[in-house]
């Protein structure tokens, strides 16, 4: 089954072009623009990957991924962080996400990162089992 | 004189003799006019007369003594003694006299009649003094004198011209001015102050600086700190910022600078404070600056869209190796890259500008961050070959990000500034303690008088608006951002034949 990814971002542009590219390359995604259900979503549908946005109305990038890491449930859940804010990239590890892409990102820069991150976490399972 | 002497009958001649030993040897000038004979002639003159005139005594004798007189008859002085001797008195002048050479001298003339028993003046003696040197003495220092004052009315009109210009001064510039005592009573303040502030002359003069306004308002801290700690020992003192709640006009962002004079007299350490009200700009600044920032994140936005949608489709068209498709977006990237970049330099400058421009400073190889460059410009370009040479072969800390920015731009600008060219070359060295890049196109080249103005911001060479579309800030970032780094960033060309654009950074900033 293929890798499912959550992505979050107030733009509805930037989710369907990201989630157009992603699901060329075979993930199953899903798409939310309103930052407050993430949490929620995050734990019923229980994404193998969150790509998330900084600046939002109603609650910020950085402060969903802080609520996520100290949520045991989905704390391991990998988090990259989109933003068009050159100074978000401090802000995103520093709140604790696995990496970071700067909008307008390359779309190969996009598929290698969340390839990556899955790969890690497969890697995890894999030397767990 | 033994004639004249013998014509006197009835006196002792060795009395007389000697009187006249004595006479003759006086310093001073003397003749005997008789006053019986017409037109009163000489009838003795002693050496010094001689002397003093230049005549010999036999040009004396026998005349009047108006050949001491030259053109200038009319002088006073001359009634003085005809009166004299009309009336048969004493008399005393300074005259102008001249001597057989026609040199003037002043005469300090004294007349005295002798009279005979009936009171008949039957002589006069004159007594002359050459006082040339006093008089021009005295007409000097009375010229000087007259000089002297002339020149105080000049100079204290001078000074009341330079106060009032001064004055004016102080009360035309838009910046409030106070002046204090060393106890930081408030001596004066300009008009400035009293508008801005909105108070009265009356509820400023004399009053400590401190105790201004009705609740203490004016006893800031920072102003005390400024003015009892910091300025003593930093005399002047420039640029202090203070935030304040003032009465009448709220809260105040201002920027002061202070001097204690220290020139002796009677100002000595009296302070200046000079008062700037930066509030508005202040907030404009922040207000321009929150501007550029969001919407230079609003038009990532929908460049994010367009970019992610153009390269989705060229991986399709990828696939199905639909070569028309390609190369329309290959062009669509191109100007989207173009787009991407100018997005950054304004934001850039923007930050430059407002000092708000990090950097990020890591330790890398600085071959690789060229290669990496070299390689990003390369993709972007058909007709170009970009070709390193040499290398630094160390690592560099700086900012790589910064760096592979300034590269970028130079690169491009190499490539797009040289469109008949098919070559740029890289050239990369260690000189010293310095990493050198130097880059080089056979391009349109720059105008002797354009090359230092490349630099600046919005600059753009005359000949170059037409045929190439910019807006003149990729070389100001990156001269700015190599200046950060403590390096140089400068250009070699001729026009139509190509530019060299160089810089160097040291390879350790803090060494």
């Amino acid at each position: 089954m293929s890798a499912r990814i959550l992505i979050c971002d107030d733009e509805q542009e930037i989710l369907d072009i990201t989630q157009m590219i992603l699901e060329d390359e075979g993930y199953q995604v899903t798409s939310v623009s309103d930052s407050r259900t993430v949490e929620k979503i995050v734990e019923t549908e229980r994404p193998d990957i969150l790509l998330i946005d900084l600046w939002m109305p109603g609650i910020p990038g950085d402060q969903i991924v802080r609520n996520l890491r100290c949520n045991n449930a989905v704390k391991d859940l990998p988090v990259v962080v989109v933003s068009a804010s050159r100074a978000g990239k401090e802000t995103a590890f520093s709140a604790g996400a696995d990496d970071f892409l700067a909008k307008p990102y390359e779309i190969e820069a996009l598929i290698d990162m969340v390839s990556k991150h899955l790969n890690k976490g497969q890697k995890l399972i894999a030397s767990a089992g | 004189m033994d004639d004249f002497l013998s014509q006197l009958p009835n006196i002792d001649h060795t009395d007389i003799r000697l009187f006249a030993a004595a006479v003759n040897a006086s310093s001073n000038g003397v003749v005997i006019t008789d006053n019986l004979l017409p037109d009163q002639p000489i009838i003795y003159c002693n050496q010094a007369f001689e002397k003093l005139t230049g005549y010999r005594r036999n040009e004396i004798i026998g005349h009047n003594c108006r050949f001491l007189q030259s053109d200038d008859r009319n002088q006073e002085q001359r009634k003085s003694i005809r009166e004299a001797i009309d009336q048969g008195e004493h008399c005393q002048v300074e005259i102008r006299n001249y001597k057989k050479s026609g040199e003037m001298f002043w005469n300090e003339l004294m007349i005295s009649p002798v009279k005979d028993h009936a009171g008949t003046v039957t002589h006069f003696i004159g007594i002359q003094n050459d006082i040339t040197r006093r008089k021009t003495a005295e007409s000097e220092l009375a010229k000087e004198k007259e000089h002297l004052e002339e020149r105080v009315v000049e100079r204290t009109q001078d000074l009341q011209e330079s106060e009032a210009y001064l004055a004016s001064i102080v009360e035309t510039i838009r910046e409030s001015l106070v002046v204090l005592d060393e106890h930081i009573k408030v001596l004066s303040v300009n008009e400035h102050f009293c508008k801005f502030f909105k108070l009265k002359d009356s509820e400023i003069i004399g009053r400590e600086l401190f105790s201004l306004g009705d609740n203490g308002q004016w006893d800031i801290p920072e102003l005390k700190d400024l003015l009892l700690n910091i300025l003593p020992h930093n005399n002047p003192f420039e640029g202090f910022e203070l935030e304040n709640e003032f009465p009448k006009i709220g809260r105040k962002l201002l920027v002061l600078n202070a001097r204690q004079v220290i020139l002796k007299g009677k100002y000595q350490d009296r302070i200046l404070l000079a008062i700037e009200d930066i509030t508005e700009r202040r907030e404009i600044e922040q207000r321009k600056e929150d501007f550029i920032s969001i919407a230079s994140h609003e038009m990532k936005t929908p460049l994010t869209s367009i970019k992610g949608n153009i390269q989705l489709l060229e991986r399709r068209a990828q696939r199905n190796n639909d070569a028309a498709y390609l190369e329309g977006f290959g062009k669509t990237a191109k100007s989207i890259a173009r787009l991407e970049r100018l997005i950054y330099d304004l934001l850039d400058v923007s930050k430059i500008q407002s000092g708000n421009i990090e950097f990020h400073y890591t330790t890398f190889n600085f071959d690789q961050l060229v290669a990496e460059a070299v390689s990003g410009v390369q993709v972007t370009t058909q007709t170009h070959h970009l070709v390193i040479s040499g290398a630094a072969g160390t690592e560099v800390s700086a900012d790589y990000g910064r760096l592979e920015q300034v590269l970028i731009n130079l690169l491009s600008n190499a490539v797009k500034y040289s469109p008949n060219g098919d070559r740029v070359k890289i050239h990369v060295s260690k000189v010293s303690n310095y990493v050198k890049v130097a880059i080089t196109d056979a391009g349109v080249g720059i105008h002797q008088r354009d090359q230092k103005r490349i630099f600046e911001r919005f600059y753009r060479a005359e000949k170059i608006t037409e045929k190439f579309p910019g807006v003149g800030i990729g070389l100001y970032v990156s001269s700015q951002i190599i200046k950060e780094h403590k390096g140089t960033l400068w250009v070699e060309s001729e026009e139509g034949k190509g530019s060299v654009f160089n810089f160097t950074i040291p390879i350790n900033l803090n060494k």
